[in-house]
């Protein structure tokens, strides 16, 4: 019997940067397949606890909108590679160390990854409604 | 922990063994028809960036069911996008352009296209053994657009540095275009002559990795695998299912059989008498006596039907002192007569002093012609040294394996050699004399 309360499993996102070409490129074929085959692992292991819930690559081609009225709209990529999103991993872990531990054991840090982990809310602070109507997600434990 | 994963869906897919390295060779081929011989490193460069891209949407989304052909689709959209880019700075007029896309854009045969592909790496395979090409160039280049080498890896098999491997490369390229080399795999007379030039490409390829006289040796038995390879794909194509292309293969083969045993656990280097048997690829064995057959089909007798028929004789061999010495003499006598060299003359005498004894190996080397060529090698010495220990020359063999020594360049052939000296300036016979070397 473990003396210490496990947290409710909680959504958390791992933000993934320094993950475009410029980081790879150095690498021989056989390093990247190296990192693709330990990389899935890493992902692969996760969804089988189910612990990762989903993951997706995202192109860096990238359009930053801004402005008052929008009018302000700059095609990317980032002046600097290294700051643009890569993709996302959502994690369903116990807290934010947990989140934090399985950040920690990526493969891709060797290579110069960078993960930002984040916890996601239920509430946004202006109250705006995050989700479509009659789909309010709720997490059962 | 982890809940068993038979619920789940289909696991992705799993990249085969050097799949993003092999893949390197079939992009370029595709690649270089697409963009031309003159534009290979744009190819090499496209490649690059298809390979960049699949590293990074298979790393967060899972490999896809058909990896090969994903890749190629997205190499050969940015090898047009390339085209275009290439077209419009060049001011050629938009006519010509979409006429291009229209030829290239449609979506071809599936089978035909993976057939054109096989095809091209062929094909390009061709561009590289090119006789334009200086052999040690051609190899280096083989090992970067077929092979999917990085220039880092190169110069660690080749002790060289990046830098001047890139600059033999951008050199090589210049040549190539400069050449006018083109695209098309040969015909008629001009096919046997051009694959006798991949033939020996390859060869050169195995044997780089074989002697072991530098570098890396992890690397050094992956260019050994990678002339395998090579020459499988040559001899998958009708135009390269010739004789001499499956005797070649035989002989890599029945040679790579017996790499396991080549060194102790010490590193050092072991004599073929001194290996044990039982460490030796049965499998490769089998495969390369099974293309040795086929080499047989039909009149010609090369000098890779030779060599390969000499390592099956050491392969087919229960041990050292039931080697067919005299039929491995008879290869080396007509080997000799169509490709005369110090090496095969060496070697003949070896195959001499087994059957006749060592002073008959000796007078055989003294009467090896253009000898000189050998004097600065350290296997003459080494030979020589155990000839004379054979014949209770001390001294002279001493005198001999040092010689070989100060020649040795690598670890292993050092070691080997050191402990001779050893052996032989240690006094009488110390009793660890192979059997075989007493007659």
């Amino acid at each position: 019997m473990p003396t210490t309360p496990t947290p409710p499993p909680a959504p958390y996102m791992l933000f993934f940067r320094n993950s475009g070409p410029d980081t790879h490129q150095h690498l021989s074929p056989e390093q990247r397949q190296q990192l693709v085959t330990r990389w899935n692992a890493w992902f692969e292991g996760l969804v089988a606890e189910g612990k990762a819930v989903e993951g997706q690559p995202l192109e860096l081609h990238t359009r930053i909108v801004s402005g008052p009225g929008g009018e302000r709209v700059v095609d990317g990529p980032f002046p600097e590679s290294k700051e643009a999103i890569g993709g996302y991993v959502k994690l369903l872990v116990g807290g934010l160390e947990e989140a934090t531990a399985i950040a920690q054991r990526h493969p891709g840090l060797a290579y110069g990854l960078i993960i930002e982990v984040r916890q996601m809310t239920p509430d946004c602070h202006l109250g705006v409604n995050t989700k479509p109507s009659g789909s309010r997600e709720v997490i059962v434990h | 922990m982890s809940p068993a994963s038979s619920d789940r869906p289909a696991q992705p897919a799993q990249l085969v063994e050097h799949f993003f390295r092999h893949e390197t060779g079939r992009l370029h081929g595709a690649l270089v028809r697409l963009l031309g011989v003159h534009n290979l490193t744009l190819a090499e460069d496209v490649a690059q960036e298809a390979m960049l891209r699949a590293l990074r949407t298979w790393s967060m989304g899972g490999v896809p069911p058909n990896p090969s052909a994903w890749i190629t689709q997205v190499a050969m959209n940015l090898g047009r996008d390339a085209l275009r880019h290439q077209r419009m700075a060049s001011g050629k007029e938009p006519a010509l352009i979409t006429h291009h896309e229209q030829m290239t854009a449609t979506p071809a045969v599936a089978w035909e296209a993976a057939h054109e592909i096989r095809d091209d790496a062929l094909r390009l395979m061709f561009v590289c053994c090119h006789p334009e090409v200086a052999p040690d160039a051609q190899v280096i280049l083989a090992l970067k657009v077929l092979c999917g080498f990085s220039t880092a890896e190169i110069a660690r098999a080749f002790l060289s540095t990046e830098a001047a491997i890139e600059k033999q490369l951008t050199r090589t390229k210049q040549r190539i275009r400069d050449a006018g080399i083109g695209f098309e795999l040969p015909e008629g007379e001009n096919l046997t002559l051009r694959l006798n030039g991949v033939l020996a490409s390859l060869y050169l390829l195995f044997n780089e990795g074989y002697k072991a006289s530098s570098g890396d040796r992890l690397l050094r038995e992956e260019l050994c695998r990678e002339a395998i390879r090579l020459t499988e794909l040559l001899i998958a194509h009708p135009v390269g299912r010739i004789p001499r292309a499956h005797a070649l293969l035989a002989l890599m083969l029945l040679t790579a059989a017996r790499f396991p045993s080549r060194l102790d656990e010490q590193g050092s280097l072991l004599r073929l008498h001194d290996q044990d048997r039982s460490k030796w690829d049965r499998a490769l064995i089998a495969r390369g006596l099974l293309h040795l057959g086929e080499a047989a089909q039909g009149g010609d007798l090369s000098e890779y039907h030779l060599q390969a028929g000499i390592a099956a004789i050491h392969c087919m061999a229960d041990d050292y002192a039931s080697t067919d010495w005299a039929r491995i003499l008879r290869h080396y006598d007509e080997l000799h007569r169509i490709k005369p060299s110090p090496i095969v003359a060496l070697n003949r005498a070896v195959a001499i002093a087994h059957l006749r004894g060592p002073q008959a190996g000796l007078d055989a080397i003294t009467a090896i012609p253009q000898r000189d060529r050998l004097e600065s090698h350290y296997l003459l010495h080494a030979v020589v040294g155990e000839l004379h220990w054979r014949l209770q020359d001390e001294r002279a063999a001493a005198e001999s394996f040092r010689r070989a020594l100060s020649l040795a360049h690598v670890g292993p052939e050092q070691a080997f050699l050191a402990r001779m000296v050893e052996r032989t300036t240690a006094g009488p016979d110390d009793g660890r004399r192979p059997a075989a070397w007493k007659n």
